[in-house]
């Protein structure tokens, strides 16, 4: 029970990896509260206090942070992403990415931070495109890499209350990876193409990326902070030529 | 002319990479020194460039100190140095021997630290009147992997931390240092990585094999020995006197991206 005694904040937790953030949190003993927009999730576990929250909604953000007051960790899940160019992206998907992935994250460490307790852990979910570009994803990208730079800056401003580190998850098994696959011309032989290029031959779950949280979130990661963690397979390890190229 | 009056040395001279270099530093004026092990070098043939060749097997400490004595005798200074000679085996660990291992290192990281080493007083000379800039070769595998280059990969991360650390000692006495990182690079070492062992091809016919390659590049080709020594030549020059310590990849964009999924 690496969390015991210790309460949580995780957004975006209605499905994917915030979910698999906030059950593994319980279990290791948290009190764990997560949030996200519109109604409790189906089959979320009861002992998880869940919120309807919009990042984006400065106000609200500060209301919960009232409600959660003495919040020991603060996790930034909640993201979305756009699958669009510079030059194919309108200003509603300016405001969409950028305010929930860089607003969002702001509202949240800006309301948040004031009220942690002394030994608080926030931990942001950045992205491996945060530091590489995935094609087409130019806004998503972006907002990633605001993120990590506002991680660092979370972990130089405000230490040593508090520690903040991001996660850099690959590629993950959920709905959004799925439906990658299916817009394919061969989905079959584009998820074997993918799978190819992870050292692991697998794609992550959302536990691994949890596991990563829970460590970042316990003292034994008292003297992490400001840091980037990627959590790939492998990925990113390899160059980008073809798979069995050579 | 923005060599004018510099002295160089370039090891690997007569090579891929480092032959467009010699060429371009003598376009630029200055007066330079193609060190290999042959007038060759990998190449088949050498036309006369005005070049001055220098025998130099970049493992053996004594050809580095001749290079510099030639060099000391001849123009008393040393305005750049270009570590440019290099190999690769086309293995993993398990396939590579340690007489392979110990001849990448040898070539790659010892021949940059000997030929570094017994230019520096030369490079000080330099430095009075303006920088002196050496410049190592890395490779964009000294942060990512190509499968099969393990070596390789290990003696290009060596390259570039000693690049860092070189910058740090030798800048205050005026000498810059920074890295190169190429990525592919059409040159007899990438020629060799189509049609080498190590490689298999699987089945496919060597222009498959290098359009596959220019495909994955967001530039859709692989650079040229001209851009290399395009930044090796700034880097070289006056203009660059504030960079140091840095390891510049060109790779016509192949690291940028995650990887291309065939999506």
């Amino acid at each position: 029970m690496r969390l015991a005694g210790k309460r949580a904040l995780v957004t975006g937790g209605r499905q994917g990896i915030g979910r698999g953030i906030a059950e593994a949190f319980l279990r290791e003993g948290a009190t764990v509260t997560t949030c996200g927009r519109g109604p409790r999730p189906d089959g979320l576990t009861d002992s998880v206090i869940w919120f309807p929250l919009d990042v984006t909604d400065a106000a609200a953000v500060e209301e919960l942070a009232i409600a959660t007051d003495g919040t020991d960790i603060l996790v930034n899940n909640a993201g979305v992403q756009v699958e669009k160019t510079v030059a194919d992206s309108t200003d509603a998907d300016w405001d969409a990415v950028i305010g929930t992935n860089c607003r969002g994250v702001f509202n949240m460490c800006r309301a948040y931070i004031p009220r942690m307790p002394e030994g608080g852990s926030i931990i942001n979910i950045g992205s491996i495109s945060g530091q590489v570009a995935d094609p087409s994803m130019a806004l998503y990208n972006a907002s990633k890499a605001f993120l990590h730079g506002l991680t660092r800056s979370i972990a130089v401003d405000h230490g040593p209350q508090i520690r903040c580190n991001a996660i850099c998850p690959g590629w993950i098994e959920t709905g959004m990876l799925d439906a990658g696959f299916d817009l394919a011309t061969d989905p079959k032989a584009a998820r074997q193409d993918a799978l190819a290029r992870h050292a692991t031959r697998r794609f992550g779950r959302p536990e691994d990326i949890a596991s990563m949280a829970v460590w970042l979130a316990s003292d034994e990661a008292g003297f992490a902070t400001g840091q980037l963690f990627t959590v790939d397979g492998g990925l990113t390890a390899a160059s980008p030529l073809s798979p069995g190229l050579f | 002319m923005m060599l004018k009056g510099k002295t160089a040395l370039v090891t690997g001279g007569r090579g891929g990479i480092g032959r467009a270099i010699v060429a371009r530093f003598l376009r630029e004026g200055a007066r330079v020194y193609a060190a290999d092990l042959t007038p060759e070098g990998s190449l088949a043939a050498h036309d006369d460039d005005g070049s001055i060749f220098v025998k130099l097997n970049v493992t053996q400490e004594a050809d580095a100190i001749a290079a510099m004595e030639q060099v000391a005798q001849d123009t008393g200074r040393l305005d750049i140095l270009v570590n440019a000679a290099g190999i690769e085996i086309e293995k993993t660990i398990e396939e590579t021997t340690l007489e392979e291992w110990n001849l990448c290192f040898a070539v790659n990281v010892t021949g940059t630290f000997l030929t570094s080493k017994h230019a520096l007083p030369l490079m000080r000379k330099a430095a009075n009147n303006s920088t002196a800039s050496i410049i190592n070769f890395g490779s964009y595998d000294g942060f990512i992997a190509d499968p099969g280059l393990a070596t390789y990969c290990a003696t290009k991360g060596a390259v570039h931390a000693l690049t860092k650390a070189m910058a740090c000692d030798h800048g205050p006495e005026g000498i810059r240092v920074n890295a190169i990182c190429p990525g592919y690079v059409d040159t007899p070492m990438l020629q060799s990585f189509f049609t080498g062992d190590g490689s298999g091809g699987g089945g496919k016919t060597i222009d498959q094999l290098q359009q596959a390659v220019r495909d994955v590049h967001p530039m859709r080709t692989y650079g040229t020995p001209d851009d290399i020594a395009n930044l090796v030549n700034w880097l070289a020059s006056d203009e660059a006197r504030y960079a140091s310590g840095q390891l510049w990849v060109l790779d016509g964009g192949l690291s940028a991206q995650v990887q291309q999924m065939k999506l």
